[in-house]
C-alpha cells in the first residue's frame, strides 16, 4: 500500500484549508449561478434599496459592521460581527456604541476599508435622502446634518489607525445593534457619489461584487478579488460562495420562472411560486427542490379602538373569536402560516399563543353582552390578491356576527397612505400586513401598538391603541439591547396586547425557495429579513 | 277562367299602418335580430331569477364564503376549497344544485349564484348608464342644435373636452378618484363602493358620443317645415324641442340606447377587471373575469363562464340593436345595400 509523503499531506491540508475558507461543504465549486426575479430590484445601491428584492440582491455584496449568521432558522436572526471585529460595546447609559473595524479589509476595487468610511457612508445616506435614513437620526448631530447636508455628524467619531468607531446616540436605543446590521450603513469607499448608483453599483466588501447591470433587465456578479485573501478569512460568518459568477435576470411571469427552473434554464427564482402551481410543485419537489420560508411579518385586521363599536374590548374579543385563522390560511393557499398573536414565529421573544380559538358561538355571546349600538362598519383592504379576498372573508364574518359591514377596497399603491390619514372617513377596521426590517420585537410593538406612533398622517398604529402602561413598557424595552430577559418581557407584552385585542392577527406570510435539480437545497440559506444568501448556493 | 285582378291587400295594409307597426313588421322579418333578442331576454330572466336560485337551490348568498366547508356527495366528502386554494369544480346536480358550476376561488362562494347576481349588476350598470347617457345626450343635443350660437358653442366645446380623453383612461381616472372618498354633490352622496359610482362614470363618459349625432340631427330637423309651422303657430322653444323635435329623434335615440347598453356593459367589465368599476364584494361579470383570471390555468371556467355570458349579452344587444336600427330607419339599410351594389327600392327592401 502506498503511503502519503509529507508533501502530499501538506497539499491535502492546504486544500482542506482552502475549502474551509471558501465555506465549502462538499459541493462543486465554480460555474455560474443563474436566477430570476419577477421585477428589477428598486435599487442596486445599498443605501437606497428598501425592498427585500434589493436586499437579497446585495446581502452578500455589501457587508455592514454587523451582519447576520448565514444559517437557517432562529439562529439566522442573531446579529454577528460583520466588518467589525466584535459586537459593539454599549455604554452603561445605552447611548454610546463602540466598535472596531477589522484590519486589512479591502473593497472590491482594492481600496482599503477605513473606519472613517463609516462616517462618510452615514453622511451619504442623508445626502441622498435614503428611505432608511430615519433609522440613524438617533445619532447625535444626524438630524441637523439631515437638514443642512454639511458640517459632519458630531455623534460619529472614528480613528483610521486603530479602526475604532464610536457612535453616540441622543437616547438609548436597544435595536440600534440591528440597525447597524442594515445595508443602509454598509461602508462604501470615500468619495462615492451621492446619487443613485444602480447602473454602476459601488465597490463591494462581501464575497461577490456586482459587475454588470442592465437596468430593468438583468445584473451579474463576479467574485470580489479581495475576498479570499483579505476579507473572507476574517469575516467567517459569511460564506465565500461556491459559484464564480452569478447572473440574475427579470422574468415577469412567475409561471415562466417555474418553467425555466424545471427545464434547467435557470437555477433559482427569487419570487414566490405562483399559487395555482404551488400544489403541483409541493407534490413533486418539496424537500428536494422546494422549501417554505418564513420571513418576519404579521398579517392582521386592526380595529379602531377609539371608535364605536370597537372601543369596547368585548366587541374586539368577539371578533377575534369569530375569525377563523385556518380559513384565512386556506385563502392564502399555502403562502400563509396561521397565527393569532402579534409576534411571528422566528422573532426573538416569540412564544406560541392563541387566546381566541375559533368559536362563533362564543363570539356571538360576547357581542350580545356588549350589545353595541353602532353596527355599521367599514372594512378596509387593498386590492391585491389574496389580501382583497381576506378582506372579503372578514367582511362576511362581521356580517355573520351581526354587523352591517361595508367593504372598501383601495389600490395597494396608496392603501397605507389612505388608512394612515386620520381625516379619511370611516376608519373602523381593516386589513394590514407588516414586515419587520430586522428581527427585533420592538420593530412590531413600537410602530403598530405604541400610543407614541399615533399620528395624523402616516399613522402606523392603525388600531389607535394608547394604553399608558403598555406604552411605558414598550418605551422601556426599546431602550434595552435584546437579551433573554427582554425576550420574555416582549412575550408578556404580546399576551397583554392580545388580551386587549386591538387587532385580529391571523398569520404570517410565507415565501418559498425553489431551485433546479442541480442545486443542493440544504445548502441554501434564507434570512428572515434579507431573503436568500446568494453565497450559500452550491451545486450538488 | 280569368280571374279579375284583386287589390294588393298587403300593400293596402302597409299604407294604412303607422311607422311603429311598419318597424315591427320589418323587425319580425329579421330572424337573426329576433333570435338574439330572445337570447337577451333569456339571459335577463336568468339574471333576475338569481334570488330564487340562491334561496331555493344553492342555499347561499352571492357573498357568503365557504372556504373550509365540505360537501357531502354520495357519501363522499368534497372540500369546497382544497388546501392549495383550488376551488371545487362543477357539481351540476350532484350536490342538489349547490356549487352547480363550482366555487369561485379561495373564498368558496357559489359560482352559479355569483354569475346570476353578477348578471344583474352588469345589466343594471349597462341599462342605467345607457339611460343616463341617453338623457344627458338628448338634452344637450337638443339645446345645442336648437339654440345654436353660444349655447351650441359652449356645449360642443365641453363635449370636445370630454372627447379629448380616451374613454377608458377617463373612466379609470374618475373611478380611481371616486373610489376612496365617494361622491358628494349637494344632497347626492355616494360611497366609493356604491354601484352608482361606475354607473355615473360610464354614463358621463359616453355622453359626447351620443350628444354629437343628436345635435347634428336637430340642426337638420329645425330647418324643416313642421318646425317652422309650429313656431308660426306660436309654439315656444320648449314645445318645439320636446313636442316636435324629440318625437322625430325617437328612432335614433332608441338605437343609440340599445347600443349604449352594450358599450356600457363592456366598459363596466373593463373597469371592474382593472379594479375601478364595481367594487367587492358586489359582483359583476367584469369583476368575475378579473378574479377568475388569477386561476386561469387551474380553473379556466371561472374566467370563461362570465366572459362568455358577457360576450353573448353584448352580442345579442348589438345584433338586436342593429336589427332595430334597420327596422326603424330603413334608409340606413338601403344605404348599406347601395354600397354593396344591391340597391332596391325602399318599398321592396323591407
Amino acid at each position: 500500500m502506498r503511503k502519503f509523503g509529507p508533501v502530499a499531506l501538506a497539499l491535502a491540508l492546504a486544500a482542506a484549508v482552502a475549502l474551509t475558507a471558501c465555506g465549502g461543504s462538499g459541493g462543486k465549486e465554480g460555474g455560474t449561478l443563474t436566477g430570476s426575479y419577477a421585477s428589477f430590484p428598486d435599487y442596486l445601491d445599498p443605501q437606497l434599496s428598501y425592498t427585500q428584492e434589493g436586499w437579497t440582491a446585495m446581502f452578500d455584496t455589501y457587508l455592514p459592521l454587523l451582519t447576520y449568521k448565514r444559517v437557517n432558522g432562529a439562529e439566522g436572526s442573531k446579529v454577528v460581527p460583520g466588518l467589525a471585529e466584535s459586537l459593539p460595546k454599549i455604554s452603561s447609559d445605552g447611548k454610546t456604541y463602540t466598535l472596531t473595524l477589522r484590519k486589512g479589509l479591502k473593497y472590491s476595487d482594492g481600496t482599503p476599508v477605513k473606519a472613517s468610511d463609516f462616517t462618510t457612508t452615514v453622511e451619504r445616506l442623508f445626502k441622498i435622502n435614503s428611505p432608511g435614513s430615519f433609522y440613524y437620526e438617533s445619532i447625535v448631530g444626524a438630524e441637523k446634518f439631515a437638514k443642512t447636508k454639511q458640517g459632519g455628524i458630531s455623534g460619529i467619531k472614528t480613528d483610521d489607525k486603530s479602526g475604532k468607531i464610536e457612535i453616540e446616540l441622543t437616547a438609548p436605543h436597544g435595536s440600534f445593534t440591528n440597525e447597524l446590521a442594515m445595508l443602509f450603513v454598509a461602508p462604501l469607499p470615500p468619495g462615492t457619489p451621492a446619487k443613485n448608483l444602480t447602473a454602476d453599483p459601488p465597490p463591494a466588501t462581501g464575497p461577490y461584487a456586482i459587475s454588470k447591470v442592465e437596468t430593468g433587465r438583468s445584473w451579474s456578479y463576479v467574485r470580489n478579488p479581495y475576498w479570499a485573501k483579505d476579507n473572507g478569512p476574517q469575516v467567517s460568518e459569511v460564506p465565500a460562495g461556491h459559484f464564480n459568477k452569478i447572473e440574475l435576470k427579470v422574468v415577469r411571469n412567475d409561471a415562466t420562472q417555474v418553467n425555466e427552473i424545471e427545464r434547467n434554464k435557470t437555477m433559482w427564482m427569487q419570487t414566490l411560486v405562483p399559487s395555482d402551481q404551488r400544489e403541483a410543485i409541493v407534490d413533486k419537489y418539496e424537500g428536494t427542490q422546494f422549501r417554505v420560508e418564513h420571513p418576519l411579518n404579521i398579517y392582521m385586521f386592526w380595529m379602531n379602538t377609539e371608535k364605536a363599536p370597537f372601543d369596547d374590548p368585548k366587541v374586539r374579543q368577539a371578533v377575534n373569536y369569530a375569525v377563523d385563522t385556518d380559513a384565512l390560511e386556506r385563502i392564502y393557499a399555502g403562502s400563509m402560516a396561521a397565527a393569532h398573536q402579534i409576534l411571528p414565529q422566528g422573532m426573538p421573544g416569540y412564544e406560541a399563543l392563541d387566546l381566541y380559538p375559533h368559536n362563533m358561538a362564543k363570539a356571538k355571546e360576547l357581542l350580545a353582552e356588549a350589545n353595541p349600538s353602532d353596527r355599521d362598519i367599514t372594512v378596509w383592504t387593498d386590492n391585491e390578491s389574496p389580501n382583497d379576498e381576506a378582506g372579503t372573508y372578514y367582511q362576511d364574518v362581521l356580517d355573520k356576527l351581526g354587523f352591517n359591514a361595508k367593504l372598501k377596497t383601495i389600490n395597494a399603491d396608496n392603501y397605507y397612505t389612505i388608512i394612515g390619514n386620520e381625516k379619511t372617513p370611516d376608519l373602523d377596521t381593516g386589513w394590514l400586513a407588516y414586515f419587520a426590517d430586522y428581527p427585533n420585537p420592538n420593530a412590531f410593538f413600537q410602530p403598530l401598538l405604541s400610543g407614541e406612533s399615533i399620528a395624523p398622517t402616516g399613522n402606523t398604529n392603525f388600531a389607535r391603541i394608547d394604553e399608558p402602561d403598555l406604552n411605558e413598557k414598550i418605551a422601556k424595552l426599546s431602550e434595552e439591547p435584546l437579551g433573554s430577559q427582554q425576550e420574555s418581557e416582549y412575550a408578556e407584552l404580546d399576551r397583554s396586547f392580545m388580551e386587549l385585542a386591538p387587532a385580529v392577527p391571523y398569520g404570517t406570510n410565507t415565501t418559498s425557495t425553489f431551485v433546479d435539480n442541480q442545486i443542493n437545497l440544504e445548502s441554501v440559506v434564507y434570512n428572515p429579513a434579507y431573503g436568500h444568501s446568494l453565497a450559500s448556493f452550491e451545486l450538488k | 277562367m280569368r280571374v279579375a285582378p284583386q287589390p294588393n291587400v298587403e300593400e293596402a295594409a302597409r299604407a294604412a299602418a303607422g311607422p311603429w307597426q311598419l318597424a315591427w313588421r320589418r323587425l319580425r322579418r329579421n330572424r337573426a335580430a329576433l333570435a338574439f333578442g330572445v337570447l337577451f331576454v333569456l339571459i335577463l330572466l336568468v339574471s333576475l331569477a338569481a334570488p330564487i336560485w340562491a334561496d331555493n337551490v344553492a342555499h347561499t348568498g352571492p357573498n357568503s364564503t365557504h372556504t373550509l366547508q365540505k360537501l357531502e356527495v354520495d357519501g363522499e366528502k368534497r372540500e369546497v376549497v382544497n388546501p392549495s386554494g383550488r376551488p371545487i369544480g362543477p357539481q351540476w346536480f350532484e350536490a342538489g344544485g349547490r356549487f352547480f358550476v363550482g366555487a369561485d376561488g379561495r373564498l368558496g362562494r357559489d359560482e352559479m349564484v355569483r354569475l346570476m347576481y353578477g348578471g344583474r349588476t352588469s345589466l343594471l350598470v349597462g341599462f342605467s348608464a345607457a339611460l343616463l347617457t341617453t338623457l344627458l345626450a338628448t338634452l344637450l343635443g337638443l339645446l345645442a342644435g336648437y339654440y345654436r350660437g353660444w349655447t351650441d358653442a359652449l356645449i360642443s366645446r365641453a363635449m370636445d373636452v370630454i372627447w379629448a380623453f380616451p374613454v377608458i383612461l377617463l373612466a379609470i381616472a374618475l373611478g380611481l378618484a371616486l373610489a376612496v372618498g365617494g361622491l358628494k354633490i349637494g344632497p347626492l352622496e355616494l360611497s366609493g363602493s356604491s354601484i352608482w359610482i361606475p354607473i355615473l362614470i360610464i354614463g358621463a363618459v359616453f355622453v359626447p358620443y351620443m350628444a354629437r349625432p343628436i345635435r347634428g340631427e336637430v340642426l337638420s330637423l329645425r330647418e324643416k317645415e313642421f318646425v317652422e309651422a309650429a313656431e308660426a303657430q306660436g309654439a315656444g322653444p320648449l314645445r318645439v324641442m320636446f313636442g316636435e323635435l324629440l318625437p322625430n329623434l325617437a328612432s335614433t335615440i332608441i338605437v343609440f340606447f340599445t347600443l349604449g347598453v352594450a358599450n356600457a356593459m363592456l366598459l363596466e367589465s373593463m373597469l371592474s377587471f382593472l379594479g375601478v368599476g364595481v367594487q367587492a364584494p358586489n359582483t359583476s361579470w367584469g369583476t368575475m373575469v378579473g378574479s377568475g383570471f388569477q386561476l386561469i390555468t387551474s380553473a379556466p371556467l371561472l374566467t370563461v363562464l362570465p366572459g362568455t355570458l358577457l360576450l353573448l349579452t353584448v352580442l345579442s344587444i348589438n345584433v338586436f340593436g342593429d336589427g332595430l336600427r334597420d327596422a326603424l330607419d330603413p334608409r340606413s339599410k338601403l344605404r348599406l345595400e347601395l354600397h354593396a351594389g344591391a340597391a332596391e327600392p325602399e318599398g321592396t327592401a323591407v
